[in-house]
């Protein structure tokens, strides 16, 4: 049995989905798309049942990546049954997918969750009219308390029917279904998206499009808003009918601090930067203990084996890569992945959206862009993932240069390990501030030559709600679980590679090739170049590899003040790390890619040899 | 006398007043008609007795009220088949005029108001709407709707708090997240925020949902009455 989720986004589906399958849940993609797919298996009744976390979605007739996915999915009996699951406390709105949903008749049941929330809120929901309407079982959850979570399954399971529901079409487009239905014999659901222009059947588009263009100057309203509006006013129905609504007193609004001008873009300013700095600060902290510990239990204990000179260079690089990993993955980017679940589930991220959407206006993007790029911070590979929120493909290369440049976790420690602690925490800064300068110039000339249309944005709100720590753990885990799954190779092959390069001699010979840049240009020394190089697999590499090149830990003594702050804004800016490219790549084109691959080593190069010229 | 000339004789005698600004006599008819005069003369006589004309004592012919309401009704029906099978199916004029006359007496009205309404959207592809119905990538992720019928105020000319109806979404929007979020027409919808440059949150169905500047003004609303 396959069982899958469905419903709005921020509904609890995860939450349901967590309790339901416990620990062990893998993450998919689904074959052609980048949308991530969460299964997991539970075992009931000595039965194996797959349960699906599809993605969360407003509607079934839109055509972003989501939406067409689980259409996909529906239309191809991806699973046993439908679990709908609805947010009590917006009954109306989340009713509206799930009669869409109805329309393409697989077995249902309806979790209405959040109802403690409900209950605060003084609506009251009865459960069997709702369930008497709509054809299927509903259970009334609440996720947050655990409550009949344990009924999901016994359900879904034993009593799942098709829903009956039938949305009241205004006539004219009965008439169309049904003409559709007669002439090309398709069923009422494909007929429906036709009629709104989705679909791959071009006879069919055809025959649904002249009709749809008749309905619409008849109605002078287009056919997806009529359809739309029956569907709505049907779902109004059915909740006028199943919720009471008694008297409550209304709970202190904090949107009035937090969506207006003053204070909310101070608060804004302050939360992302008290992020970065808790990143920043927690991070090297914990990864000198992580490092230390690692070089005193493993690293040292290795070599005093004294194993063969390439077995014992072999598994030093391979030592080094986990190091790294580890040294990098833990202290920075899954503390910045807590962080920005927090921001995710107590429903912050939303109103930065709304608040920073005049910024970004500004440089040809909007409000919701600046998701991907807090994002960017932590780590760039899942960032331009998340670009797939922007809808045209003009803010999606505007938003993948800007967020290549974004100083990511990995720069962090560059920044940090190079500049924090040989030459001053103040010039660490300086180095945010020039990147800073050149994200907002990158941004206003590639807002003016980007060629394309701007659209804006439309956001729902999240709710404001606590944030619960196993929730924003298990969240944060799933994703440094991807992010090791992508880097970790990446990282352990070039270490290898590099100590193969060493052990052969090989690096200097490429040293010497490349020098008139890194001698001449930025006024580096020769070895520095390998370490640049190495910076292109994973950033961090730039910095542990200079330390390993140059022989000592302490690079203040080897390199004077404006080197160190050379090299550390070069490797910085230029070239994003080969898990970035391969990701653009895949997710923009091999043009994207390597147009934002050949600025970023323009730009590196340009700003650190202006340096070396300035400060020599 | 037959039906579909009954419906000839008043057609022509309407289209001639309407040319001339006077009632033809029966000469005049006759040669529109391609008929004798004493054969325009006995069937008009037959008219009269049903009540479709009056025929004065010198010759002179008067529609009555039915008789005019037939008379329009069929010319209407004439010029809309003949538009549709010159213009549409591209047949020349004159064997479209007389497919028309052939045609007119059995077409329902119903199908002449569809037939009406299809020019109308054809004229309109033709001339007003160069490529507007064009697909495009764009149009497939936000698609563009050509409704300029909508002659409300944008939602940004309201101030935070008021409460509108909304009447339609209309210009370039991406309307179809709009509308599955609850933006449809005829939904009540509460201003909560308006910050300076525009921006609003706009509470429908007890759901907050924010929308950049450009977007609120393609949101056409009435206020509240």
């Amino acid at each position: 049995m396959k069982i899958a989720l469905l419903g709005n986004p921020g509904v609890g589906k995860s939450l349901i989905f967590n309790q339901l399958t416990g620990l062990g849940v893998e993450v998919n993609r689904y074959p052609g798309s980048s949308v991530a797919l969460e299964c997991g298996n539970v075992c009931y009744k000595q039965e194996k049942t797959e349960i699906v976390d599809l993605p969360g979605i407003y509607s079934l007739d839109g055509n972003s990546e989501e939406e067409t996915l689980v259409r996909t999915f529906l239309t191809s009996g991806g699973a046993d049954v439908i679990v709908a699951v609805i947010d009590a406390t917006k009954l109306e709105r989340n009713l509206y997918l799930f009669v869409q949903a109805a329309e393409f008749s697989p077995k249902m049941i309806a979790v209405v969750n959040m109802i403690d929330e409900a209950d605060r809120q003084g609506l009251l929901i009865d459960a069997d009219s709702l369930s008497s309407h709509l054809g299927v079982p509903v259970i009334l959850a609440a996720a947050s308390e655990g409550r009949n979570i344990d009924r999901i399954l016994p359900v879904a399971l034993g009593q799942a029917t098709p829903a009956r529901v039938h949305v009241p079409y205004d006539h004219h487009i009965e008439a169309a279904l049904k003409s559709l239905e007669k002439t090309i014999g398709t069923p009422m659901h494909t007929n429906l998206l036709a009629l709104q222009g989705t679909g791959n059947d071009p006879v069919l588009l055809d025959a649904a499009g002249a009709i749809a263009q008749e309905i619409g100057m008849r109605h002078r309203m287009s056919v997806s808003q009529i359809i739309a509006t029956n569907r709505h006013n049907f779902a109004r129905e059915i909740t006028a009918s199943v919720v009471k609504r008694s008297n409550h007193k209304k709970p202190y609004d904090l949107d009035s601090l937090l969506t207006r001008t003053f204070p909310g873009i101070p608060i804004l300013c302050t939360i992302l930067f008290l992020l970065l700095m808790s990143v920043f600060l927690i991070g090297s902290w914990m990864e000198e203990i992580i490092v230390e510990v690692f070089t005193a239990s493993v690293i040292t204990p290795f070599l005093a084996l004294g194993l063969p000179p390439l077995a014992n260079q072999l598994g030093f690089s391979l030592l080094i890569a986990l190091q790294a990993g580890l040294g990098i993955a833990f202290p920075f980017i899954f503390t910045f992945y807590i962080g920005l679940s927090l921001l995710e589930d107590t429903g912050y991220m939303t109103r930065a959206a709304f608040l920073a959407d005049r910024a970004m206006h500004r440089i040809g993007l909007h409000g919701e862009a600046i998701i991907p790029m807090v994002i960017g911070f932590g780590c760039t590979v899942p960032a331009i993932m998340s670009l797939r929120l922007l809808k045209t493909r003009r803010e999606q290369t505007i938003a993948a240069c800007l967020v290549t440049m974004i100083p990511c976790s990995a720069r962090t420690v560059v920044i940090a390990g190079i500049v924090a602690a040989f030459v001053g925490i103040l010039w660490a800064f300086s180095i945010y501030l020039i990147i800073f300068i050149l994200l907002i110039l990158t941004a206003i000339v590639l807002s003016r030559i980007t060629p394309g249309e701007q659209f804006g944005m439309i956001v729902e709100m999240s709710t404001l709600r606590m944030p619960q720590a196993h929730l924003v753990l298990s969240k944060s885990w799933l994703r440094i679980k991807e992010f090791l799954f992508i880097a970790m190779p990446v990282l352990i092959g070039t270490s290898i590679l590099l100590g193969l390069f060493q052990y052969f001699g090989m690096t200097e010979l490429f040293e010497q090739l490349v020098s008139p840049v890194t001698v001449t240009l930025l006024g580096l020394p020769g070895y520095a170049s390998t370490a640049l190089l190495f910076g292109v697999f994973r950033k961090e590499l730039a910095f542990e590899t200079l330390a390993v090149l140059s022989g000592t830990a302490n690079l203040g003594s080897v390199m004077t003040s404006v080197q160190l702050y050379t090299f550390a804004i070069v490797s910085v800016l230029f070239v994003p790390c080969v898990s970035t490219i391969a990701v653009l790549y895949r997710q923009l084109g091999a043009k994207i890619a390597i147009i934002t691959s050949v600025y970023t080593v323009f730009l590196g190069l340009l700003i650190g040899a202006i340096i070396n010229i300035l400060m020599k | 006398m037959q039906p579909s000339q009954r419906e000839d004789y008043l057609e022509a005698v309407q289209f001639f007043s309407e040319k001339n600004a006077r009632y033809p006599s029966y000469e005049e008819l006759a040669a529109t008609l391609s008929k004798t005069v004493d054969r325009v003369r006995s069937d008009m006589a037959e008219l009269g007795s049903k009540g479709d004309i009056i025929i004065a004592a010198d010759g002179t012919i008067t529609l009555t009220l039915q008789g005019k309401q037939t008379g329009t009704c069929v010319m209407k029906k004439h010029e809309t088949l003949q538009c549709f099978l010159s213009e549409i199916l591209g047949m020349d004029s004159s064997s479209a005029s007389e497919e028309a006359c052939t045609l007119e007496h059995a077409v329902s009205d119903e199908t002449i108001d569809r037939l009406g309404k299809l020019i109308v959207t054809h004229d309109h592809l033709l001339h007003n709407g160069k490529g507007e119905y064009k697909k495009t990538d764009d149009e497939k992720t936000c698609r563009v709707e050509a409704d300029d019928f909508c002659k409300s105020p944008s939602i940004s000319d309201f101030s935070e708090g008021e409460v509108v109806i909304i009447q339609c979404i209309h210009g370039r929007a991406c309307a179809q997240r709009l509308l599955d979020l609850g933006l449809v027409p005829g939904e009540r919808a509460t201003i909560r925020r308006k910050l300076s440059n525009g921006a609003l949150v706009v509470q429908v169905k007890g759901c907050d949902v924010a929308v950049s500047p450009e977007i609120a003004s393609a949101i056409g609303v009435e206020r509240l009455p």
